[in-house]
């Protein structure tokens, strides 16, 4: 090996020349004078660190992990893995009982799905808000997703399944936990478009929640059997020669990036195979495999945003593309603002304050747009959107859904 | 994705180019790894030095007899993407530094102000305040060079509740964070009051450059309500004025339609018979994107698209020809301050531009701004102007002067 | 001793302002004299400040050198306890790669047990586990009790507990004249090198002890010392690669130690002769970064792909025995010459050769050698006296007893001042406001320097804070410090200087190894200070 042809350190935290960009774009710096910023909590810090565990401050722990300091960094260097490997390998405070409870969204999902309606309604309460504000530490603001009274998966089981059997392609379907529990329709608008277009749809033999909201609540031994079981699942799907399609860019942003780097799961067999489904239809499109039609007179109005983890995945212009070309869209993209949820981060009543001043500039923008409905692939985005500006928010797969004419597609594609 | 222009690289030169392009009817897309050093930027454009000789193969002797005209466009072309930039087309200006010296430069931001060469006029009492605890400007070295060059200066400072709360962590006093805080509404007006009620006999006044990210609006409203001459002097980076200019450029691109990968990295490339055909990049993967020509303008050594090490000066994407000096220690010179041979590096290109691979020119690779070779960023003072000239040069060159 | 003393009279005055000289005013004001110190330029600019910071165990010259070996372990013991604050407890390896002959191990842990040096032969493999960035192919690992030392902060408590006991320093002064009677040394002429005032010291004693610089102030006095400049070149890596010292289980040769220190880790080191008109610029050649690198990557291979800060080289004063004017045979031990004995010239002291590491025990040879000429029966106490900043333990347990949540600012403090951050003024937010963001300096500690540790500027304030030896070189907080520093002194056309010639001197070290991030890094400074900054343009 020649000496210094390439220099490399952990996440690069050796190639930050010191130029602060990161902390100009860092959405937490901006709201809370507690948190050091991503500079100073990642490659300065670690170089602290290095020297003795005692320099670990705690307040990493405001890091929302949304990793707009990587997109920014001219340099390279994976600030934001650098701090959430440090709260890793050094953080000693516990996860709250509370964290637990928001992070397990697949204990907590099944055991809601059942009573949806009871819970629903409990959990839209104000009586509950105020108890889970005073003995839980969630904010009374929030509006919970509303359970599904049946998930996804038992739908699709019911409904779907032998159905799908007709198509000769394949896609396997990551439905994550939003899907499952909370939003079915997703998951419905996804197979029929899916089916229109060709393709028959298989689910994952035992998926779980692909562990984003572990790993940002100190959970990382849950997200690594999380990890580890995905990788897994999907490797029999990969073995059947089956791409894995998503419709969050979470979940697939986690299952990409997130394994390997950080959480040490060696997903190589399967990472190129995942993909978001609009990535999925723009590249059949594109290659001419596969034509849509749309529906005659479809209009609307729409404004994109750009969730945190889809600007570091760097696929936003793929959903952006396709819901830039529906006919009849008059189509915005929002300006690349962090909402400020970061999952189940604006949930915990000590961040609410937090969590709204950082989606302002976000919240304002659509105001001044004043779209028909924002559209966005990620799920807790949607959530803090609807509740801090009243607009809709709607996946773009649910857009395509409903734009597109599902029948003339299917004719067109030969089925 | 095909386009008919891939640009790599997303700072002033490749901005500039892709504008050009996207605005004389092409597709494109710029692949940008990181934000650019238009983040680091005085706030000012400088063309070339006064009295500055250019060295054999500079940049500029390859545009040829189209450098004045290209030179004019400057100004009318920054304004259509909202950036109003004032100078004199033919003559260099000076600005105030934050060390309180004049640098030349050819045309400003907006609210920059700028001073005749000849006798620059700064007023007799200038009053200097700066934010409480803000340590990215230098309000001693301003006062001196202020002082030396005949003016009385006083120094203040502004404390108000709403830095407080930057104030409170250790690191996070900087002009971006400033300036969030002082985009408009209560706050800024509560500075100016602050700021007013300091003047005394003073007719003018320095402020910090931490107005105005997204416009100008705020530092030209601080302007208007002073009463007494304004004048901005630029932080320690990051650079407000110059962030401002980047996204005021993206924006204008995108409303274009084109399309900005921001944080996304140029890693592959498929050249056959001296012609690029695709780039791939690290987020798109498998994902290749294809174009008719492509530009590469992807920085020096500090935006990483030249790569140096012991062995010597390479182009790390394409691994095109680059012009250095074999012998390291020529690389350097000892006095920091001194021009320092190693920032002349950089590709090398035939007449038109062309970036060369093992001395044969690709026929639709095109290099543009401060990766190339010849330049003399600081000595000369040609940074920027070689960022934007050669944007121009190359964009005319792929469309045939359409642009 | 109840004299009356005139203004610039002393019982003994110490020339130079390293951690010998510190160490000897230290222990000559606790003995209860009246001391004046003089130097130059500012503390520990010479061999002082250019080495590894490497707490020897001694281990290194167990085989060779068994007197120098004893030295730094006993030695090594007390520092532990006396400069807690300095000294980072790593231990170190020694070990053995394939090339090497595994026969050496066997002679090297007997003889220093031999010495009183602890040495317990590990299995590579655990030597592995404890430090994973060691060599992999090792086939032989012995732990001794290394450990790095900073020799900044190690020379500035010497130099502030000689004030603490009313010693005068008297930094950027020269030496000029040695002024002699007959055949006693009576003081010194000295001039101001800032305002070029000049000054007479008188003292029955003269120390001198300058290092390599100590040739010729002994020239001055009218005395030869043979005395030979070795040049050591070193590399500094940008983190903490290694967190226990690594060395070969070899004869010493160059380029085989590898020491983390502070926020960095050093390798070093070379040795070349080089004549006396270039101790005062040493330059780094491109041959001794490729040797430092090559035989570095064999103590860890990952250093060849690490980023590097910087290059520096000092010069050991070696001195050849007095009786051998050839130089050939030379001593690596303490020297301390009375000049009367030796030369004939009374009330002159040369204290030289040693180390870092003995540099206690030669002050207290060379006070002992003070105290016979003057009749001062104190006995020595250096030993067992805790340095200003060590008395109270640990960074651990010192952050707990200064604060009752120490942020992570006022730990970087106590891990540079030790106990007297606690005299810092840090519990405000704003106190806290960093400077240098690479090592956690902060604007208290900075003005804290500048009002009570002599800091005249840049380079001083770098010394006594860390401020620009971070990642980039003062980059982000020269121009910052040196507001701070403006505002203290008066901003002058100096001021301006000043900030030049610090960058210049970061640039110096970042020249002989400008290529990667490093050259990224200069670029991006060369952009911020000539371009942005203005900095050289005329006023």
């Amino acid at each position: 090996m020649k000496l210094q042809e390439f220099t490399s350190s952990a996440h690069n935290f050796e190639e930050c020349m010191k130029c602060t960009v990161c902390a100009a774009y860092c959405p937490v710096v901006q709201v809370n004078p507690r948190y050091p910023g991503p500079k100073q909590a990642g490659p300065d810090g670690e170089r602290l660190r290095l020297k003795d565990p005692i320099f670990f401050d705690e307040a990493l722990k405001y890091c929302l992990n949304c990793k707009r300091c990587e997109v920014a960094c001219p340099s390279g260097v994976n600030v934001a893995d650098i701090i959430q490997e440090a709260r890793m390998k050094y953080g000693k405070s516990k996860p709250r009982l509370r964290d637990r409870i928001l992070a397990s969204t697949d204990v907590m999902g099944p055991l809601a799905v059942p009573f949806a309606p009871v819970v629903n309604f409990a959990t839209g309460l104000g009586v509950t808000k105020a108890v889970l504000h005073a003995t839980m530490g969630i904010d009374r603001h929030r509006t919970f997703p509303k359970y599904s009274s049946r998930t996804f998966e038992a739908w699709f089981r019911r409904n779907a399944l032998k159905e799908q059997r007709k198509y000769d392609n394949r896609v396997a379907f990551f439905h994550g936990c939003y899907v499952n529990y909370n939003y079915p329709a997703l998951g419905k608008d996804f197979v029929k478009i899916m089916n229109a277009i060709g393709y028959g749809v298989e689910l994952l033999d035992k998926e779980q929640c692909c562990g984003v909201a572990m790993i940002s609540n100190g959970m990382y031994d849950g997200a690594v059997k999380h990890a580890r079981n995905n990788v897994s699942a999907l490797s029999k799907a990969v073995d059947k020669g089956l791409k894995i399609l998503t419709t969050s860019s979470t979940c697939t942003f986690t299952m990409r990036d997130e394994y390997p780097s950080l959480l040490k799961v060696d997903n190589s067999a399967v990472r190129d195979s995942i993909l978001l489904a609009t990535r999925f239809i723009y590249e059949q499109v594109e290659s001419g495999a596969v034509k849509l039609a749309f529906k005659d007179g479809y209009k609307a109005r729409i404004a994109y945003h750009t969730p945190c983890h889809m600007e570091k995945l760097g696929w936003g212009v793929f959903s952006k593309a396709i819901l830039a070309r529906i006919p009849g869209v008059e189509f915005t993209a929002l300006d690349s603002n962090c909402c400020g949820i970061s999952g189940t981060y604006g949930f915990k009543k000590e961040n609410y304050g937090v969590s709204q001043a950082i989606g302002k500039p976000l919240f304002d923008h659509i105001a001044s747009v004043n779209p028909d409905f924002v559209a966005c692939d990620c799920e807790t985005c949607k959530w803090q959107i609807e509740m801090s500006t009243g607009y809709k928010v709607l996946n773009p797969i649910s857009v395509l859904a409903e734009a597109l004419d599902l029948e003339k597609t299917a004719r067109i594609n030969g089925f | 994705m095909k386009f008919n222009t891939i640009i790599i690289g997303g700072g002033l030169s490749g901005l500039t180019a892709a504008i050009q392009l996207q605005l004389s009817g092409e597709s494109t897309a710029v692949i940008s790894a990181g934000q650019s050093a238009l983040h680091f930027s005085s706030g000012t454009f400088g063309i070339l030095n006064s009295g500055a000789v250019l060295p054999e193969g500079h940049p500029y002797s390859k545009i040829g007899p189209k450098l004045q005209d290209y030179i004019a466009r400057i100004k009318p072309f920054f304004a259509k993407a909202g950036v109003s930039l004032h100078g004199n087309d033919s003559r260099n200006m000076l600005r105030l530094t934050p060390t309180g010296t004049f640098q030349e430069c050819r045309y400003a931001m907006e609210e920059v102000e700028l001073f005749d060469a000849g006798n620059p006029d700064i007023g007799n009492k200038v009053l200097i305040v700066n934010v409480q605890g803000f340590f990215d400007f230098n309000t001693a070295f301003i006062a001196q060079g202020l002082e030396k060059a005949g003016a009385t200066c006083r120094i203040e400072s502004v404390s108000l509740p709403e830095f407080g709360r930057v104030r409170e962590s250790p690191s996070e006093m900087r002009s971006v964070n400033l300036a969030r805080i002082l985009e408009g509404g209560g706050t800024l007006d509560e500075f100016i009051a602050s700021v007013k009620a300091l003047i005394k006999d003073e007719d003018t006044v320095i402020l910090p450059e931490i107005f105005g990210l997204r416009d100008s609006s705020p530092a030209l409203k601080v302007k208007e309500s002073l009463g007494v001459r304004c004048i901005f002097v630029g932080t320690m980076p990051p650079s407000v004025p110059g962030i401002r200019c980047q996204m005021q450029l993206r924006r204008y691109y995108e409303s274009l339609g084109g399309i900005f990968l921001m944080g996304d990295e140029a890693v592959g490339v498929n050249i056959a018979d001296s012609t690029v055909k695709a780039v791939s990049t690290k987020n798109l993967g498998a994902h290749w994107l294809m174009a008719d020509n492509f530009i590469l303008s992807t920085g020096s050594f500090f935006s990483k698209g030249l790569a140096s090490s012991p062995e010597g000066v390479t182009e790390p994407l394409f691994g095109v020809d680059t012009s250095y000096d074999k012998n390291r220690p020529e690389w350097y010179r000892r006095d920091f301050f001194e021009s320092q041979p190693y920032m002349e590096f950089g590709v090398a290109t035939d007449g038109g531009f062309h970036a060369i691979k093992d001395g044969i020119p690709l026929t639709n690779l095109y290099a543009a701004g401060s990766i190339l070779a010849g330049r003399g960023p600081l000595t000369l003072g040609c940074g920027a102007g070689v960022a934007i000239l050669t944007a121009f040069a190359v964009a005319d060159s792929i469309t045939g002067g359409k642009a | 001793m109840a004299r009356s003393y005139k203004e610039n009279e002393f019982d003994v005055i110490i020339i130079g302002g390293g951690i010998t000289g510190a160490g000897t005013a230290r222990d000559c004001a606790l003995r209860g004299m009246k001391v004046l110190l003089i130097e130059r330029h500012d503390i520990a600019t010479g061999a002082t400040g250019r080495n590894h910071g490497l707490l020897h165990s001694g281990a290194r010259y167990a085989v060779t050198d068994r007197e120098s070996a004893t030295e730094c372990i006993e030695e090594n013991m007390i520092l532990r306890k006396i400069a807690s604050h300095c000294v980072d407890e790593t231990d170190g390896f020694f070990i053995t790669l394939p090339e090497d002959d595994l026969a050496y191990q066997a002679k090297f842990v007997e003889s220093c047990r031999a010495a009183g040096i602890r040495a317990d032969i590990i299995d590579p493999a655990e030597a592995i586990r404890l430090e994973p960035s060691v060599n992999h192919s090792l086939i032989g690992a012995v732990r001794v009790p290394d450990g790095s030392v900073d020799p900044f902060r190690l020379c500035a408590s010497n130099m502030l507990d000689a004030k603490l006991h009313g010693a005068k320093v008297l930094v950027y002064h020269e030496v000029t004249e040695i002024i002699k009677e007959q055949d006693t040394v009576r003081g010194v002429k000295a001039v101001n090198t800032l305002t070029g005032e000049k000054l007479e010291f008188y003292a029955p004693v003269t120390v001198n002890a300058c290092g390599i610089w100590g040739h010729a102030i002994a020239q001055m006095a009218g005395v030869n010392i043979g005395m030979f400049p070795a040049k050591g070149a070193l590399l500094i890596f940008a983190h903490r690669v290694n967190n226990i010292v690594i060395n070969r289980c070899r004869k010493p040769a160059n380029a085989d130690i590898l020491v983390p220190g502070d926020t960095v880790c050093v390798i070093g080191t070379t040795s070349t002769h080089i004549p006396f008109d270039q101790c005062d610029d040493m330059r780094v050649t491109p041959e001794e970064v490729d040797l430092l690198m090559s035989e570095g990557a064999k103590l860890a291979p990952s250093l060849a792909s690490t980023r590097i800060l910087r290059a520096y080289a000092g010069v050991r004063p070696l001195v050849s025995a007095d009786n051998d004017p050839s130089g050939r045979n030379i001593s690596r031990g303490i020297v301390c010459l009375d000049h009367e004995s030796r030369d004939g010239l009374k009330g002159f002291i040369t204290i030289t050769g040693g180390k870092l590491m003995t540099y206690r025990l030669m002050a207290e040879q060379a006070t002992d050698a003070v105290c016979r000429k003057l009749g001062n029966p104190s006995a020595c106490t250096t030993a067992i006296t805790p340095l200003p900043g060590s008395e109270l333990g640990g960074l651990k347990e010192l952050t707990r007893k200064l604060w009752s949540e120490p942020t992570t600012v006022q730990k970087a403090v106590a891990g540079r001042a030790g106990s007297r951050a606690g005299s810092i003024p840090l519990a405000e937010s704003h106190q806290q406001s960093l400077v240098c963001e690479c090592e956690e300096v902060s604007v208290s500690e900075v003005t804290n320097a500048v009002e009570h540790l002599d800091v005249h500027n840049l380079v001083d304030l770098r010394r006594r804070t860390r401020v620009g030896m971070g990642t980039c070189q003062g980059e982000l907080c020269a121009c910052r410090a040196a507001g701070l520093l403006a505002k203290a002194h008066g901003c002058t056309s100096k001021a301006r200087e000043d900030l030049k010639s610090f960058m210049t001197e970061r640039w110096k070290g970042m020249l002989p190894i400008a290529w990667g991030d490093t050259l990224r890094e200069s670029e991006y400074t060369q952009w911020v200070y000539n371009h942005v900054l203005g900095l050289n343009n005329s006023i």
